[in-house]
């Protein structure tokens, strides 16, 4: 087990003096191989404060986080740099908004910089530079622009990027969709899930997209008003009566398919993951 | 006669690289208008040169029959409320009230119906019980509900939502969606710049951009039904509509299950 969170509570300490409990109790453990995890709920539930501990950009007001056997706690603060350095290069974070991430003159100094900060050659880095702006959907030449001179899309696949070339074990990744276009967003999913497949890596991704959790995830976890709510699979989520208490939806195929056998009427045995089924189900009934 | 009028604008922040090229569109009043595109097609950009946060290098806009020069800006600019892609550079407030207030300020409300109207749009956004917060110490959403209600609180007649939406969850979603259809039937003129189509099918009117050039423009229908166009501009079909077409292949098709189809799309 690489992540465990024992009772956490994480307050913030807001400017006019009034604390804030964004995490309450949470438990909560996470494998380095083999899981690919969509962490949802609603806006201001607590994701992005849950994802900070797990590299320990910010640590427990109290209770405990263990990554990789370190323990992060309130009372070791000052728990020396030498022992998070090592652990955020096992652990890459693409933050939730890429302004936050990005401040390099270029592109390529910025992707640059995460790997030579964890030791690797400065060589490798560049030729890891190369490789990662292409997966993330942009032609090398952007490697010399401004990273601050980009438009929304385009800032944050040089953020992803800048994740991917540090090579992490566990990819931890902040709504790395929005405002994404479609069939950007779809190649890298796709790249997503083609690193977990590769390398049995744990990938855990922030969404607001149902059609993400459903398609792609094994395990999904709920936040909602700074409590876990739901652990467990998927298609257990859409099943559960308290989805749209939670602020949530249906994904896409579910929704279509409820709706098909409503106006249609025509049942389908079990969920189809795949377009292709509900085409088939209507040609059948078609020539029936 | 259009409302805001494109003739031949074209655009670019670095020399001989051309961001927008030759665009020219015209949005009539009380239209909603969706702008689809890739990543990097242009669409914020054009957003700034109407409101003259960037100036066009060629051509003309006209809104409400003014052409927009450094001396109208300023009137032109009252007339629009813009929600910008990242809310973090929509801030300028110490507090997400005051933040509220900036654009009514600037439209010089009284005092009291600044106040009355924080209040009204704070609690229709739910950032009711965060108005004494700081804005950066927000979650994304809030963030995006926080500029949200600052622009409809400024009740301009011209809204433009640069993917105003893309952070929230789906019923957050939903209720803002819901203000835009009432906002559009109060007759305001709506721009919204998204990736949603779930979004865009809402709007009665849609520009599709690639490479800073208008690729389409015309009835949502016409154009989110139409898959080799969207592809083109790395967009999408709706599952729905995806698959009518599909079925259309399977040479399935009648006019009922198409329109059934279509309805299920619009309330996707
Ligand atoms: N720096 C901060 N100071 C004070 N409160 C904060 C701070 N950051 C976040 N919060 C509050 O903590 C709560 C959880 O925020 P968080 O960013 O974790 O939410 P989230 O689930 O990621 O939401 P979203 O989907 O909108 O990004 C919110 O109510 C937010 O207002
Ligand atoms: N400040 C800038 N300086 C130089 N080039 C820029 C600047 N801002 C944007 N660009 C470039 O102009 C093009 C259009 O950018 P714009 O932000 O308008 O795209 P967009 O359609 O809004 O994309 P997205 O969907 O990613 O938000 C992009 O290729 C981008 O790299
Ligand atoms: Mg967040
Ligand atoms: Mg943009």
């Amino acid at each position: 087990m690489a992540i465990k969170f024992k009772r956490v509570n994480y307050i913030y300490q807001g400017m006019d003096g009034t604390p804030f409990r964004a995490l309450k109790d949470i438990n909560l453990t996470i494998e380095e191989k083999g899981e690919f995890i969509t962490l949802i709920g609603e806006t201001g539930s607590g994701k992005s404060t849950l994802v900070q501990h797990m590299n320990a950009l910010i640590k427990p007001t109290s209770g405990q986080v263990e990554i990789y056997g370190i323990k992060i706690e309130e009372t070791k603060k000052k728990s020396s740099k030498i022992k998070l350095n090592p652990l955020r290069q096992k652990i890459g974070l693409v933050f939730q908004f890429p302004d936050y991430q990005l401040f390099e003159e270029t592109v390529e100094r910025d992707i640059m910089f995460g790997p030579m900060n964890f030791g690797i050659s400065k060589e490798e880095a560049k030729k890891r530079a190369k490789e990662v702006i292409q997966l993330v959907g942009l032609e090398t030449g952007y490697l010399e622009r401004s990273p601050f001179n980009l438009s929304g899309g385009e800032k944050k696949r040089v953020s992803i990027a800048g994740i991917l070339a540090m090579e992490p074990d566990i990819l931890v990744l902040d709504e790395p969709t929005s405002g994404l276009d479609p069939k950007g967003r779809d190649e890298l999913l796709e790249l997503f899930l083609s690193i977990h497949n590769k390398l049995n890596n744990t990938v855990l991704i922030i969404t607001h997209d149902m059609n993400t959790v459903y398609q792609y995830a094994s395990r999904v976890l709920v936040m909602n008003d700074g409590n876990l709510v739901f652990d467990g699979k998927p298609i257990d989520l859409f099943a559960s009566p308290k989805l749209s208490s939670w602020n949530l939806d249906k994904p896409d195929l579910i929704d279509l398919c409820d709706k098909l056998s409503e106006r249609l009427n025509i049942t389908f045995e079990n969920y189809p993951k795949d377009l292709e089924k509900v085409v088939a189900r209507i040609k059948a009934g078609y020539h029936e | 006669m259009a409302y805001i009028k494109l003739d031949n604008v074209s655009f670019n922040y670095r020399k001989d690289q051309p961001v927008l090229k030759n665009i020219s569109l015209e949005i009539n009043k009380g239209d909603w208008v969706s702008i689809l595109g890739h990543n990097g097609s242009g669409k914020s950009t054009l957003a700034k040169l109407l409101i003259y946060l960037l100036k066009a290098d060629k051509g003309t806009i006209e809104i409400d029959g003014v052409k927009l020069t450094e001396k109208t800006a300023l009137d032109i600019r009252k007339k629009i409320g813009i929600v910008f892609q990242n809310p973090d550079n929509q801030f300028v407030g110490v507090t997400v009230e005051d933040d509220i207030a900036f654009g009514m300020e600037n439209l010089c409300f009284d005092r009291a119906k600044i106040l009355q109207r924080i209040e009204t749009y704070s609690k229709k956004v739910n950032m009711h019980q965060y108005l004494k917060k700081e804005p950066h110490n927000l979650s994304g959403g809030q963030k995006q509900r926080v500029a949200i209600a600052g622009i409809l609180a400024m009740d301009t007649d011209i809204l433009i939502f640069d993917e105003a939406t893309s952070m929230l969850d789906p019923a957050s979603r939903d209720q803002i969606m819901d203000f835009i259809k009432q906002l559009k039937a109060e007759g305001k003129t709506i721009i919204t710049i998204t990736h949603d189509m779930k979004e865009a099918i809402k709007s009665n009117n849609i520009i599709i951009l690639n490479k800073g050039e208008v690729l389409a423009q015309g009835d949502t229908k016409k154009i989110l039904t139409d898959k080799r166009l969207l592809n083109t501009s790395n967009l999408e079909l709706l599952l729905p509509l995806k698959l009518m077409h599909r079925l259309k292949q399977e040479n399935i098709h009648n006019e009922e299950l198409g329109e059934i189809l279509w309805q299920l799309s619009l309330n996707a």
